[in-house]
C-alpha cells in the first residue's frame, strides 16, 4: 500500500522533471539559434553588438533559471527504492504490456531456480565430502602420506603380466572376444565384444579398470582416424544406461589386492549383458519400461531389472 | 540399422485411412513419442518383355526409401535384388525394350515418422493410383540387430498401441539361419515392404475394380 502511493507521489514528479527538462532543451536551443543566426541587421555597429549580447544574455539567464527548477525537482523524484529483493530488474513488474513479453515471471522463475540449485550443490558437496570413493591417487590429508607404499604394488605392473591376465579372462568366456590395445604407452585399452549385442570400450591403468564405455553392436568403436574411440557416448538410450550401470559397476568390484580378481568379475558382470532384449525384468516380468530394456544387473546374481524395478 | 518390422493394420471399425491413422498418432503421441519429419516408399513395377523362350514374365520391382535418398532398390521377383544409386530409375528409361513400366501400378506409402527411446515408428497411407488402400506401420528396434533377440521385446511395444493386432515374426526372418543379423542396407525392410504392397494390390482386386 504504502509502495503503491510512493510510487503516485513519484510519478507526480515525474511528469514535472519531464516537463522541465523539455523546457531546458528549448531554451539551450534557442542560445545555439541567436548564435547561429548571429547579429541582426542595425544601423551602427555597437547597436547591433547591443542587440545581440542583451538577447545572449536572456537565453543564458533563462537556461540558468530552466537548470535550477530541474534540479529542484530531481531532489523531488527521489532515488528508485531499493527495497525489492531484485533491485531495478524489480521494477519490470511494472511494466504494462507483461502479457506479451512475460520477462517478469520468468526472472523470478530463474531466480527460485539458481536459488534452489544453490542449495542443493550445496547438499551434495556436503555429502560427497563425507564419503569419497577414494579412487584417484591424489587424496587429500593423512591419507596422502600412506598412500604411495600401497601404490606401487598394484599400478606399476608389467604390460607383459596384464596381457596374461586379460588373455585369461579372454578364454573363460567364449561368446566374448577381448582385444588389447597400447596405444599410449603402457596403458591397456580393451575392446570387449558381446556376442552380437553391444560393444565395450574398457580403459585401463595396470589392472585398475578406470573407465568405460559401452557401444551397440552396429555401431563405431573407431573414430574418423581410425583410433578407438574412448570418449562419444553411444547414440542409442539403451547403451547409454549400461554405460551408467557399467561406471556403478566399476565402483561396487573394488579389491585393490587382487586387481585381476576385480576385472574377471567385471568382465563377469558384463557377460550377463548377452540377453540384454531377450530377458524380461526379474520384478515386473515386462521387457519394456520407458521404452528401455532391463538394462541393470544386479552384481550378485546377475539378475536383470529396469533401472526403476531394482530397489 | 536395427531390426524392423513392418506389418498391415486393419481399419478401425467404420473408419476411413485417414482417421484410423489420425486415432494411431494420437495413441503414439500418448505414449510419448515425438514425430519427427515424414517419410516415403514407394515402388514401381516392370515387366520384362523380350524373352523368346515363351517363359512366363518375371516382375521387377524398382523401390525408394526416404531413409537411404541416395539410392535405390531392384528386387527381382522371388530372385536377386540389388542396390543401386539413384539414377537406377534412368537406366530403366533406357532399358525400356526389356522392361516395361507397367502404369498404375506404382505404389507407394507416405506418412510420420516418430521417435520412441530406441524405437523408430513410421505410420503411412499406403496409395495406388492416388486413392489411399491401407496403413502401413513400421517398427524399427535400432540398438539390436539380432531379430530373434528383441522379437518379444518389439512385439510387446506393438501391443502397446497396436492392441492386439500384432504381426508374427516376419518371414525375411523366419526363413534365415538363427543369428544372421539384419544387414545394413534395408534390403530386409524393403522386401516386408514389398510383401504389404503385394497384399494390398491384391485386395484391391477384389472389388472388382479396374486400373
Amino acid at each position: 500500500m504504502a509502495d503503491a502511493m510512493n510510487v503516485g507521489v513519484n510519478l507526480e514528479a515525474f511528469s514535472q522533471a519531464i516537463t522541465a527538462i523539455q523546457a531546458l532543451r528549448s531554451s539551450v536551443t534557442r542560445v545555439f539559434d541567436s548564435l547561429k543566426d548571429g547579429m541582426k541587421n542595425k544601423e551602427t555597429l555597437e547597436g547591433r553588438e547591443k542587440v545581440f549580447i542583451t538577447e545572449f544574455q536572456d537565453n543564458l539567464q533563462s537556461v540558468n533559471r530552466d537548470l535550477n527548477e530541474l534540479e529542484r525537482l530531481s531532489t523531488l523524484v527521489g532515488r528508485p527504492s531499493e527495497s525489492h529483493p531484485l533491485h531495478n530488474s524489480g521494477l519490470l513488474s511494472l511494466d504494462p504490456v507483461q502479457d506479451k513479453t512475460p520477462l517478469y515471471s520468468q526472472l523470478l522463475q530463474a531466480y527460485k531456480w539458481s536459488n534452489k540449485l544453490q542449495y542443493h550443490a550445496g547438499l551434495a558437496s556436503s555429502l560427497l565430502n563425507q564419503q569419497s570413493l577414494k579412487r584417484s591417487a591424489n587424496q587429500m590429508g593423512a591419507s596422502a602420506k600412506r598412500r604411495p607404499k600401497v601404490q606401487p604394488s598394484t599400478l606399476v605392473l608389467p604390460p607383459q603380466y596384464v596381457d596374461d591376465v586379460i588373455s585369461r579372462i579372454g578364454r573363460m568366456f567364449p561368446d566374448m572376444s577381448i582385444e588389447l590395445f597400447r596405444p599410449n604407452g603402457t596403458s591397456a585399452v580393451l575392446l570387449v565384444t558381446l556376442g552380437k549385442v553391444l560393444k565395450a570400450v574398457v580403459v585401463m591403468r595396470s589392472l585398475f579398470i578406470d573407465r568405460t564405455i559401452v557401444r551397440g553392436f552396429n555401431e563405431n568403436v573407431h573414430s574418423e582416424d581410425g583410433k578407438l574411440d574412448i570418449w562419444s557416448k553411444s547414440n542409442y538410450q539403451v547403451f547409454q544406461k549400461v554405460t551408467d550401470h557399467a561406471t556403478t559397476a566399476l565402483l561396487h568390484y573394488q579389491l585393490p589386492q587382487m586387481p585381476d580378481v576385480v576385472v574377471r568379475s567385471f568382465m563377469t558382470w558384463l557377460r550377463s549383458y548377452i540377453k540384454l532384449f531377450q530377458t524380461p525384468c526379474q520384478r515386473c516380468g515386462k521387457f519394456l519400461q520407458e521404452g528401455l530394456p532391463p538394462t541393470w544387473r544386479d552384481f550378485r546374481t546377475l539378475e536383470a531389472f529396469h533401472d526403476t524395478c531394482r530397489q | 540399422m536395427g531390426v524392423t518390422c513392418v506389418c498391415q493394420l486393419p481399419l478401425a471399425e467404420g473408419k476411413s485411412v485417414q482417421q484410423t491413422i489420425d486415432i494411431l498418432h494420437k495413441k503414439l503421441e500418448q505414449l510419448g513419442a515425438v514425430k519427427q519429419g515424414s517419410f516415403t516408399v514407394d515402388c514401381e513395377t516392370y515387366h520384362a518383355t523380350g524373352n523368346a523362350s515363351g517363359q512366363p514374365t518375371k516382375l521387377l520391382y524398382v523401390m525408394h526409401n526416404s531413409e537411404t535418398p541416395l539410392s535405390c532398390l531392384a528386387l527381382f521377383e522371388g530372385g536377386p535384388c540389388l542396390t543401386a544409386d539413384g539414377n537406377f530409375d534412368v537406366l530403366m528409361i533406357k532399358l525400356k525394350s526389356h522392361f516395361q513400366n507397367a502404369k498404375g501400378h506404382k505404389v507407394e506409402s507416405r506418412g510420420s515418422r516418430y521417435r520412441y527411446c530406441d524405437f523408430l515408428i513410421k505410420v503411412g497411407a499406403v496409395t495406388m493410383s492416388s486413392s489411399a488402400r491401407g496403413i502401413s506401420v513400421e517398427v524399427e528396434y535400432c540398438p539390436c540387430v539380432v531379430p530373434g533377440d528383441c522379437w518379444n521385446l518389439m512385439k510387446e511395444f506393438m501391443q502397446s498401441f497396436l492392441g492386439p493386432s500384432i504381426p508374427e515374426l516376419p518371414s525375411v526372418f523366419s526363413s534365415k539361419p538363427e543369428g544372421l543379423y539384419a544387414p545394413v542396407d534395408c534390403v530386409d525392410t524393403m522386401t516386408q515392404y514389398l510383401e504389404l504392397f503385394g497384399r494390398v494390390r491384391k485386395q484391391q482386386v477384389l472389388p472388382g475394380t479396374t486400373r
